[in-house]
């Protein structure tokens, strides 16, 4: 038993004191300096009721979904190349990760420059090929801001996947592929029926990771947009950061971060049993 | 020639007198271990202020024998840091931000003797000063060492080019004046946020130009919605602004940088910001800053309505050492100090004494914030500047009111009518 009191101690302190403070907070009126009150479900109707909570549900499971979505498949795909025998293999294999090395500030700032209608680069771009006649505001227009939202954090960290997805492929014996190439299985059944079920458990816990990472994602809504225009980019950590650190009032914002718990934790209960199942196939 | 020898007793007395000596020339170590320590968290904008602070401080520590832990915090940081000191309970001793919102929630000490003292040395405090410091009960809580309010920074080249006079005297003929001397896509009118970051606040201010304001006089009770007549006509003039193409492209989603990024590329002709603008291109494009003009803001049909924020010092409840912090703040208000510093500041002058700096005599773009300081008002008025209000302020009510026109295509009763439930949910929290 006395063994076990360091890992208890850390687990109490670091792990269960701070989740179970911040679920506190969220049935207290505590503001920055005052201890707080408990206030019952007062702040759950608070910010239910709030123009922009609606909203920040519907972008965070839209942004999370799509952004994972894209990664995946932009991960797989250059995973799949970079595992073939190709020339400066090595060379690529390290330049992939300069995205997800770079500082996120660096990154969101150098996509907002980009995305600049006046001096950016991409509506510089198009107009000069002669796609589009104006200059697009791509972060200021309800259509366009969440994609390309998605599409600069998608391109951050796609990395990642890539790596994790080529570290399995490596581990796929040669002989599976010699095989099923005998038998006459095409490119892409090799794909379905060796490499995929090959990878179900690392896609497994990529995916479970990389959709709470995505989910709590905060720097490329608030460096690009603001969660602007209007609410069209609003996800949940900017919710959270507005009311409590703007608006300095901490039990609204644990509020908000407690109701997307469970939603959380559902997405995350997916992901798990689906992979568990197609694992268990 | 004498011998140079020494006998082993003359050796142990000189030995023991220079020893004697040092220690009585230095004292070092008795004398540090009874130093106080004040920890400063100066507020990190503009270089030159903030190394003119800063050197200040470092200055005034030797000079009164305290150990000084000077830590400069970006001033969008400020509050998320001071937040979390005080949760942690490692506050520092003195903050320079965010005076009235550490007030409001008892974190600061009484420094109303601070307030006197630099009034009777310095003249007296001018302009809104006092009634940002002194609370209803007449107690001061922290000390403004300048005003600082969003001015109308302006392409007078351009200006003139177009056969215009400036400034404009009214938000209407600004508007006029902006289509005349644009020329998009390479110069727009107007340079302002619609977005959901605090410089969007000019809307507001140009909104209470014209006649609406939030709440009632004790700042408790909402009446925006007793004010539809006036705030269509602000509705109006605002859709005006939209529909005319002055606003360069991607304005509501501008942070509060892109004003002052979007002027000093010479892409604008009028911007609402602090003098900080002018400051930066004295530095860096002293060509354009010479064709720039600084006035108040234009009036609405209600009049002038020209806020004015502050820059202050604090100090937090929970100091060991308050007579020492006190002793700095009052310093601080020095006029040779404030003169030297005001030449690298972008703040408009608090107490009378200011108005004959050197400052106003050689850099005349500066002149503007002595007329900014005498005719502005505190922040929100007519508005009472108190917790809710604040937060309808950050939470950027008016702005997101408008986005809901512009960006949502709302109808203008459905986008009020949601402001009004925002600010009640707001004031009610509050009341």
């Amino acid at each position: 038993m006395g063994l076990l009191a360091p890992t208890v101690a850390i687990l109490l302190g670091l792990i269960l004191y701070p989740f179970f403070y911040a679920i506190w907070l969220a049935f207290s009126d505590k503001t920055i300096g005052n201890p707080g009150q408990f206030v019952g479900f007062r702040n759950f109707a608070y910010v239910i009721a709030w123009p922009q909570f609606s909203a920040a549900v519907t972008n965070t499971v839209v942004f999370t979904v799509c952004a994972v979505a894209i990664k995946f498949v932009l991960g797989m795909a250059v995973a799949l190349v970079l595992n073939q025998q190709i020339r400066g293999r090595n060379f690529f294999r390290a330049f992939l990760l300069l995205p997800w090395v770079m500082p996120a500030f660096v990154v969101y700032l150098v996509w907002r420059w980009l995305y600049d209608p006046l001096a950016g680069l991409i509506n510089y771009a198009l107009m000069d090929l002669g796609i589009i006649g104006g200059p697009i505001a791509f972060l200021s227009d309800r259509s366009t801001a969440m994609a390309s939202v998605i599409v600069a954090h998608a391109w951050r960290n796609f990395p990642f996947y890539a790596i994790s997805f080529l570290a399995g492929m490596q581990t796929i014996s040669q002989e599976l592929y010699d095989s099923a190439q005998v038998d006459g299985a095409s490119r892409v059944q090799q794909f379905r029926h060796i490499t995929l079920p090959s990878l179900y458990h690392i896609i497994g816990v990529v995916l479970l990771l990389t959709t709470i990472q995505t989910a709590n994602a905060f720097e490329p809504v608030y460096l690009l947009t603001g969660g602007g225009p209007s609410d069209a980019t609003m996800v949940y950590t900017m919710l959270v950061y507005v009311m409590g650190m703007v608006n300095l009032r901490l039990g609204e914002a644990a509020a908000v971060a407690t109701l997307f718990l469970p939603l959380l934790i559902g997405g995350v209960l997916i992901v798990t049993i689906m992979l568990q199942r197609k694992a268990n196939a | 020639m004498a011998s140079q020898t020494s006998s082993r007793r003359q050796f142990l007395k000189s030995a023991a007198i220079t020893a004697g000596a040092a220690a009585a020339v230095g004292f070092p170590a008795p004398a540090r271990a009874q130093r106080p320590k004040l920890v400063y968290w100066c507020y990190q904008f503009l270089k030159g202020s903030d190394d003119a602070r800063a050197e200040f401080a470092r200055e005034w520590a030797k000079k009164n024998n305290v150990d000084l832990q000077l830590t400069m915090v970006p001033w969008k940081e400020f509050m998320p840091k001071i937040t979390a000191a005080i949760e942690a309970k490692a506050t520092p001793d003195i903050v320079e931000s965010g005076g009235v919102e550490l007030r409001a929630r008892g974190q600061l000490l009484d420094v109303t003797d601070v307030y006197k003292k630099a009034e009777k040395a310095e003249g007296g405090w001018i302009g809104p000063s006092s009634k940002i410091m002194v609370e209803p009960d007449g107690r001061v809580h922290t000390i403004l060492y300048g005003l600082q309010g969003f001015m109308t920074i302006a392409r007078n080249d351009l200006l003139e080019k177009a056969g215009l006079k400036p400034p404009p005297a009214t938000w209407v003929e600004l508007l006029q004046w902006a289509k005349k001397a644009q020329q998009p896509p390479r110069v727009f009118g107007i340079g302002q946020a619609i977005s959901n970051q605090t410089d969007s606040q000019v809307w507001e201010d140009i909104m209470k130009s014209y006649g609406p304001r939030i709440a009632d006089d004790k700042g408790k009770r909402v009446v925006l919605g007793d004010h539809k007549k006036e705030m269509w006509e602000f509705l109006d003039y605002f859709e005006d602004v939209w529909k005319s193409n002055v606003l360069p492209p991607g304005v509501v989603t501008w942070d509060n940088t892109m004003n002052n990024s979007t002027y000093q590329a010479g892409k604008v002709v009028f911007v609402f910001n602090p003098v900080t603008i002018s400051l930066w291109l004295e530095a860096n494009n002293p060509e354009l800053l010479a064709k720039t003009g600084h006035y108040t803001y234009p009036k609405g049909p209600k009049g002038l309505v020209q806020p004015l924020t502050y820059a202050s010092r604090s100090i937090m409840k929970y100091t060991k050492v308050p007579d020492v912090a006190k002793q700095f703040l009052l310093d601080s208000t020095a006029f040779d100090k404030m003169n030297k510093e005001m030449m690298h500041s972008q703040w408009a002058p608090v107490l009378k004494s200011y108005l004959d700096f050197d400052v106003w005599k050689k850099k005349p773009f500066m002149k503007g914030l002595v007329d900014m300081a005498l005719k502005g008002e505190p922040q929100s008025w007519p508005d009472v500047f108190n917790d809710a209000w604040r937060e309808q302020s950050t939470n950027c009510t008016v702005s997101r009111m408008l986005q809901r026109l512009v960006v949502d295509n709302w109808s203008r009763d459905k986008a009020f009518a949601e402001t009004i439930d925002v600010l009640n949910k707001i004031y009610t929290k509050y009341a």
